[in-house]
């Protein structure tokens, strides 16, 4: 069952476009992922969604309801559209306890007043928020505030929850912590969420789905899977992960795989995209890049720069001319030259 | 989680009965604003007054005036005292703020409110206690031929009265300034110090270019004011006949005898045609200044510049700026309020008494006026407060061509002086047959009052709006509050100790005020201010010192309160 569509949607800032036909779908039990690079339109289309932003063109329908339409100038205002907002600030009305906070919504939905406590204290418990109903949000931790704004978004039972950068004023260690604690409530109360984030790691754990946006427009969309091991588009590719990038042309096409080859050296990847160009850009994961013993297919010999600790694994440097690449190691290795081999299969050449 | 019912009752919404108060409250804004600056602009262009049945429309008015010698010596009076005023204040306000917020000055936290009186004070009273201080037979005068056979000073003299404009201005520079300066991060500062540049070379060459715009801004602020003098001018320039444009347009109808609104409008409009170019230029200067500010670095811990031996040189200059502006007038009132008569070879205490309060105590007028001043500044204040509450929300976040509207539409007070505002509105109250009950009520008053100082007001409130975060208040509407439950229920609780501080300062802004009532005078709408004008034109300078010290204060209560509570006098 669908519980969001957005059709066409086209939004703009005086004369600046910022989403310039975006059209996506949010099904129930679903969490959907808007990702993209600041400027990208993830945060206007997410408050587009929730009507504090105007578009012009374009519609939407939450739980099968239409809410904005540019053709017949409908326009729920956001009051009306019955949505959970959850702000990157968290945005905590700090003249009202967390108690207060999480029933206003309860209270404008004119719910009787033991209904309300029934339901306030049952989703802060949800949250494992009990004992702090009475505490304002300033004596609240960062961390027990974005669990408040969450409480508050989902008390009344929208059908649809809207996340903006949930996690990002956190500090970096309880990131990962939060991001799985969010993950488990999202499938334990069912949730319908859509997600803003610009961290790609936090997109792929928290999501079944996720929309790539570049300049208003959506780049590609995809289970995270998807997104980061099929990359239909450069941008994509290069947004998902960490990559080594090699400029080249391409000498030879064959079966869905190319040549690309600059001064000296060639190697073979998978042909990706719609490039029939003479130039190409190659690209493959730090993590596929593997240490050879010998020569080889797909196999260039650099000479190593530096070696950085990372603690969990080692970063190795190769860098000659043109050609630069990063790699992964489990064991420090000594200077001079090595031989590193680019898969063929994970090597793609736009 | 159960299903709290997924719908939002429409009760909720009342989203078009928001737009509809707020097309009434901008309508009745614009109402409160244009009609009488029309109509001054209607009369100006009849050869008699308007109620004059004959009236036709003509440019006799214009022509008149523009024949008048007197009006073009006003005119030339006017702009030697802007032009004085900018010279002395901007110099002597950026050197203020400069010593007051980046060098170690002893005494910074105590001379801060201090430096502030001179805006709270009446101009009104400040003159007249140039007058009783400093004048020909003044106390300070006498004592001080005494000893030396003679004054140096002229209080009545052109010059003086912009020496004295000029000073009592200083704070009206020093609050921008200071303002900016202490804006300016302090990183920027600190990399000219290492890049090698001396304090000095630093205030100069990185300091001052950046709190150019502001300067600048102040500058053309005090100039504006000046065109605006009133007070200072009907009672320092009296004696010698020095007449600025709102004086001869008070003097007008001295003149011919008969009501001659039409010139009086005339002369409203030249000034107007002054002022309102200036407002725009103050307008652009201002969104430059705030185009400067936002490249600022980090604000916030700066090491003063230590001033050594010199501190005391620049607290003794402060000290006697202060002595000049603050406490000759302030204290020669005080004196004359006590004492029967004054001269030369009169001893003090022989003529001590309290009779002058005594007498203001048993006039049931002059008690009215303190009365109704008492009332104008406490439930007028806190009346003008939800007033301006109620525009700012109206236009708060939502940037569309109504809330531009109103953005010029304040400007247009700003531009007519108090004296100006208060005619249009008594012509206001005579010509709108309805309104005319109304003239002799205090109400005429306080109307003209809170239209005068809408644009002081709505910066007072809008600056405490924009400090409520703008997701606060969309988490409230997402949540299923209209826009007028997300004021109510977000933004108003949100506000309402910066609503009280504003409540505050306007009160002591609405004491303090006087030209705009003077066309306003009538049995039952008498207020300080007021009174102050009309006893000083009929010569009662015993009543003036009482009342004048009664102002004061007024005022300094409301100052102290506002200290009590730690309400900050300025932004």
């Amino acid at each position: 069952m669908i519980k969001l569509n957005v059709d066409d949607l086209h939004l703009s800032y005086g004369s600046n476009a910022i989403l310039k036909g975006v059209s996506m779908q949010l099904s129930r039990g679903e969490v959907v992922s808007l990702l993209g690079p600041s400027g990208s339109g993830k945060t206007t289309l997410l408050r587009a969604v929730a009507g504090l932003e105007q578009p012009h063109r374009g519609s939407i329908r939450i739980d099968g309801q239409n809410v904005f339409d540019g053709a017949t100038k409908l326009e729920v205002p956001a009051e009306r559209r019955n949505l959970g907002l959850v702000f990157q600030s968290y945005a905590l009305w700090p003249h009202k306890t967390v108690f207060e906070n999480v029933a206003y919504g309860l209270i404008l939905r004119k719910t009787g007043k033991e209904a309300i406590a029934e339901k306030v204290m049952s989703a802060l418990k949800n949250l494992g928020l009990g004992q702090l109903a009475e505490r304002y949000p300033h004596q609240l931790s960062g961390g027990q505030q974005q669990r408040v704004a969450i409480a508050r978004a989902l008390v009344y039972n929208p059908p649809v929850i809207l996340l903006d950068e949930p996690l990002s004023n956190l500090d970096a260690k309880m990131r990962e912590e939060a991001r799985a604690w969010l993950r488990e409530l999202i499938l334990k109360l069912q949730l319908s969420a859509l997600v803003v984030t610009h961290d790609q790691n936090e997109a792929m754990a928290m999501s079944d789905r996720i929309l790539l946006l570049s300049e208003g427009r959506i780049e590609q969309q995809g289970t995270p899977q998807e997104m980061y091991g099929n990359p239909r588009t450069l941008f994509c590719a290069d947004f998902m992960g960490n990559n080594n990038r090699i400029e080249g042309r391409v000498a030879e096409r064959r079966d869905g795989a190319a040549l690309l080859a600059g001064e000296g050296w060639q190697l073979w990847g998978r042909a990706c995209g719609d490039n029939a160009g003479a130039s190409g850009t190659g690209m493959i994961r730090l993590e596929r890049v593997r240490l050879a013993d010998g020569p080889g297919e797909n196999r260039l010999r650099l000479p190593l720069v530096t070696s950085m600790y990372l603690g969990d694994r080692w970063e190795y440097l190769f860098h000659e001319g043109e050609l630069r690449f990063r790699a992964y190691g489990h064991e420090p290795i000594i200077a001079g030259e090595h031989w590193i081999e680019m898969p063929r299969d994970d090597l793609w050449i736009f | 989680m159960s299903s709290v019912a997924a719908t939002v009752p429409a009760a909720a919404g009342g989203f078009p009965g928001r737009q509809w108060s707020r097309g009434m409250v901008i309508s009745l804004t614009a109402l409160a604003v244009l009609a009488p600056i029309l109509l001054i602009l209607y009369q100006s262009l009849l050869d008699a007054p308007f109620f004059d049945q004959a009236a036709k429309p003509g440019f006799g008015a214009y022509r008149f005036i523009f024949d008048d010698p007197d009006f073009w010596s006003a005119a030339k009076n006017s702009c030697f005292i802007a032009v004085g005023m900018a010279l002395i204040a901007v110099p002597l306000g950026a050197a203020l703020a400069f010593l007051m917020v980046r060098t170690d000055l002893p005494g910074q936290r105590w001379l801060e409110p201090l430096l502030l009186i001179p805006v709270f004070v009446s101009p009104m009273v400040l003159s007249f206690g140039y007058v009783v201080a400093a004048g020909p037979v003044g106390f300070y005068s006498v004592w001080f031929s005494d000893l030396f056979g003679g004054v140096p000073w002229n209080v009545y003299s052109l010059t003086s009265i912009a020496v004295i404009a000029g000073l009592t201005h200083v704070p009206h520079v020093y609050l921008y300034a200071s303002a900016a300066l202490k804006n300016l991060g302090s990183d920027v500062e600190e990399a000219a110090r290492m890049s090698g540049a001396s304090p000095l070379r630093v205030a100069l060459d990185v300091s001052l270019p950046m709190v150019m715009p502001a300067l600048l801004y102040s500058a053309v602020l005090v100039f504006f004011l000046g065109f605006e003098i009133f007070g200072l001018a009907l009672v320092l320039g009296d004696p010698e006949g020095h007449l600025v444009l709102a004086t001869y347009l008070y003097k007008l109808t001295n003149k011919l005898g008969t009501p001659s609104y039409h010139l009086m409008a005339a002369v409203a409009v030249c000034i107007i045609a002054v002022t309102v170019p200036l407002v725009m230029l103050q307008r652009h200067l201002m969104k430059n200044a705030a185009k400067y500010v936002s490249v600022k670095g980090k604000a916030g811990r700066q090491r003063p510049l230590p001033l050594g031996a010199w501190r005391w040189l620049a607290a003794a200059l402060i000290a006697g700026w202060l002595v000049v502006t603050v406490l000759v007038p302030l204290s020669g009132i005080a004196l004359r309020s006590v004492v029967n008569y004054w001269g030369e070879g009169v001893s003090l205490v022989d003529v001590l008494t309290l009779d002058h309060f005594r007498t203001v105590f048993g006039q049931p007028a002059l008690m009215r006026g303190i009365w109704n001043t008492v009332l104008i500044g406490t439930i007028g204040g806190g009346l003008a407060v939800i007033c301006y509450t109620a525009i700012g929300l109206a236009t708060h976040r939502q940037p569309d061509g109504w809330s531009r509207f109103v953005d010029y539409l304040v400007l247009v007070p700003r531009a007519v002086p108090g004296l100006l505002a208060g005619l249009a509105f008594l012509w206001v109250f005579l010509f709108i047959p309805f309104l005319s009950p109304l003239r002799s009520t205090i109400f005429a008053v306080w109307l003209a009052y809170t239209v005068v100082w809408l644009a002081y007001g709505l910066r007072l409130v809008s600056s405490s709006l924009l400090q409520v975060g703008a997701e606060l208040e969309e988490a409230a509407r997402s949540a299923g509050a209209s826009r007028a439950r997300t004021s109510r229920d977000v933004t108003l609780p949100l506000i309402r100790h910066g609503l009280l501080a504003s409540w505050l300062l306007v009160f002591m802004i609405f004491e303090r005020e006087y030209s705009t009532a003077v066309y306003l005078l009538n049995p039952g709408t008498e207020v300080i201010g007021s009174l102050l004008v009309s006893l000083w034109a009929t010569g009662g300078a015993d009543m003036v010192a009482a009342l004048s010290v009664i102002n004061v204060v007024l005022v300094a209560v409301g100052l102290g309160v506002a200290l009590r509570f730690g309400v900050k006098l300025h932004d």
